[in-house]
């Protein structure tokens, strides 16, 4: 079992009568791993969360969990998972401490103990004053931190978190991550699904990108960032300079930009900062100042816009995209990792 | 959540290695601990519970005066009253109400909530659906009692069967209420919808009540209600019910309908684990 990975999925299908969620899945996940499976709505995420969490059985493939096969023993496997979902699973009319007491009571915990169990869990994500009230009373970020609790109840080996942090507000995301990354460091196994790339890039140790129910890459952050080239630089020229001269130059030096964006950048494709020294020089000798100018590595937004972009375009994934086009997509990034 | 909290992992969380792994619970005790949440949540507002325990003595107040003005004392059997001859029927049959709401209540738990948390736990899934219907059963119970006490206050009922009767016909519909609640807990298990449970829910809910021997005898329906109502088994529980409770003759309509209702409830209950068991399919 340690070999083949805690989690262990080998050409999984799943269809829904039409619909193929899953088209050949193969994926491993180590001890103590926090893998994250980032996709579009529709990629095939959360089916693979449901089938490993023995929710639904594979139309064809085989998944094991903790060495168990998730279809043939499905209770082996669910004794070790803890499953956190895009909906909250807890009774609304019971009160958080009354969900969590519930929970570890079915999985063996004498009333005592899982009322010690209950009140440990609510001090520690928070909720030690909103315990005694019932769910139904508690905001969408206090219903996903007990909906995680309730996951944690029975002290799982791998826990599932599909989606954790959908709908919530970014001070609650950001507790939620922290508390997520707690937990890593007690050396759980993680499998995070998520459609936010600052999440993945910030929680997970390894990225499993899913498209159309197949695995369209699969790498650590910095891997799957160098697939995307050296980065950008980024720049815009004082009020009155001339952008179609700054572009004339700058192609001649070999380092032609993108189209200018509508905030007045310029955005040139860069193996690295060394480019920066030469852009500035180029401007400079053609008389174009500039008030503004950096160096962004790639996002996983660069990736996965490429990676995407290509497999839907085109079956072989093209090499790293030196196009003009990523340029646009670098404003829907909502961190770009700066340096000048 | 984004208070002072940034030194070492608080106790509980998973710092802490994992320990060994714990037995799930037994299945008696996970059948004890599902039974008490559910009962929990049957009577978690009062005011449904006020109105679905008040409901049936609105229905024999009702029926008693609307049927009991058009039932000629030549129709029903010698020395009974129609209140006598309506309140065992109505034992049973307000069991059917309630199974319908049991069945509802289940699709609602199902569509997220904790029946999802349940199945990703070691848990045995058909404890869920008992739980729930011994939840229900117990709500059926109280308005058994309320039905018997309004019916005395009211009308001032007393089974003619004694005390004892009057228990064998709650024991006895109590068990067959129990066969119908498993109806509507196949039923939602299968649809898992709301809507779709209400709306099919009529069709089975009128005809199990009103053809049947509940509020006429058999003899005065039309012919082919007659047929009908002669094999519904609520007519034979009704019988029976009726049979105990007045006292009189309790004849074969008692092992019938206790072999109608254990039959039933293990045909449901095979069908609704089977049900139950399908995965959510999104």
């Amino acid at each position: 079992m340690a070999a083949d990975g805690v989690i262990h999925v080998v050409g999984l299908h799943k269809r829904f009568g039409a619909v193929q969620a899953l088209r050949g899945v193969d994926l491993t996940v180590a001890q103590g791993e926090v893998m994250g499976l980032l996709g579009h709505n529709g990629a095939g995420k959360t089916t693979l969360v449901n089938i490993l969490s023995t929710l639904m059985p594979p139309t064809a493939g085989t998944a094991s969990v903790a060495g168990f096969d998730v279809a043939g023993r499905p209770e082996e496997v669910r004794r070790r998972i803890g499953v956190t979902g895009q909906f909250a699973s807890l009774d609304e009319q019971l009160s958080g401490h009354d969900n969590l007491v519930l929970v570890a009571r079915l999985c063996g915990a004498s009333r005592a103990r899982a009322g010690r169990r209950a009140d440990e869990l609510l001090e520690a994500f928070g909720l030690g004053d909103a315990g005694r009230r019932k769910a139904v009373t508690y905001s969408g970020g206090m219903r996903r931190r007990l909906d995680l609790a309730l996951g944690l109840v029975g002290r799982p080996e791998i826990l599932f978190l599909d989606e954790p942090t959908v709908g919530l507000d970014p001070p609650s995301r950001i507790g939620l991550w922290e508390m997520v990354e707690e937990l890593t460091r007690g050396g759980t196994t993680v499998l995070l699904t998520t459609q936010y790339l600052e999440e993945a890039d910030r929680l997970a140790d390894r990225i499993t990108v899913l498209e159309a129910g197949r695995v369209l890459v699969s790498g650590t952050a910095a891997e799957l960032k160098s697939r995307a080239g050296g980065g950008f630089i980024s720049f815009r020229l004082e009020p009155h300079g001339d952008p179609a001269v700054a572009a004339e130059a700058l192609r001649l030096a070999g380092l032609p930009p993108g189209a200018e964006t509508a905030r007045g950048e310029l955005t040139v494709p860069a193996e690295g900062s060394a480019d920066l020294a030469t852009v500035i020089r180029v401007l400079d000798t053609v008389g174009q100042n500039v008030t503004e100018i950096r160096h962004s590595e790639p996002s996983l937004d660069d990736v996965y816009l490429a990676l995407t972009g290509a497999w839907s375009r085109d079956p072989v994934p093209a090499g790293p995209p030196r196009r003009a086009g990523v340029a646009k997509a670098r404003r829907h990034t909502a961190d770009p990792r700066e340096t000048v | 959540m984004n208070g002072p909290r940034t030194t070492a992992p608080p106790a509980g969380l998973p710092a802490q290695p994992h320990g060994p792994r714990r037995e799930p619970a037994g299945k008696a005790a996970q059948l004890w601990v599902l039974t008490v949440r559910q009962i929990r949540l049957v009577y978690a507002d009062s005011r449904v519970v006020l109105f679905s325990v008040a409901q049936p003595v609105v229905m024999l107040l009702l029926i008693s005066q609307v049927f009991g003005s058009l039932a000629d004392r030549s129709i029903l059997p010698r020395g009974v009253s129609y209140i006598e001859f309506l309140l065992p029927a109505l034992l049973v049959t307000t069991g059917i109400g309630t199974s319908q709401s049991a069945g509802v209540g289940l699709v609602r738990d199902m569509e997220g909530g904790m029946v999802r948390r349940f199945r990703v736990l070691p848990l045995s899934l058909p404890l869920v659906l008992v739980a729930r219907s011994v939840a229900d059963l117990t709500r059926s119970g109280m308005q058994l009692l309320v039905l018997v006490v309004g019916g005395h206050l009211l009308f001032g009922y007393r089974a003619g069967g004694g005390v004892g009767g009057l228990v064998a016909a709650l024991l006895l519909s109590t068990l067959v209420i129990w066969a119908l609640i498993w109806i509507f807990i196949a039923l939602a298990a299968w649809l898992r919808k709301v809507e779709v449970l209400s709306s099919i829910g009529f069709f089975v809910n009128f005809p199990l009540m009103f053809a049947s021997s509940a509020f006429v005898p058999v003899e005065v329906l039309p012919g082919w209600l007659a047929a009908v109502a002669t094999v519904n088994p609520v007519s034979h529980a009704v019988e029976a019910s009726r049979d105990l409770a007045l006292g009189g003759q309790a004849g074969s309509e008692v092992p019938a309908a206790l072999c109608a209702g254990l039959g039933l409830m293990l045909v449901m209950m095979l069908l609704a684990f089977r049900a139950f068991r399908r995965p959510p399919e999104e």
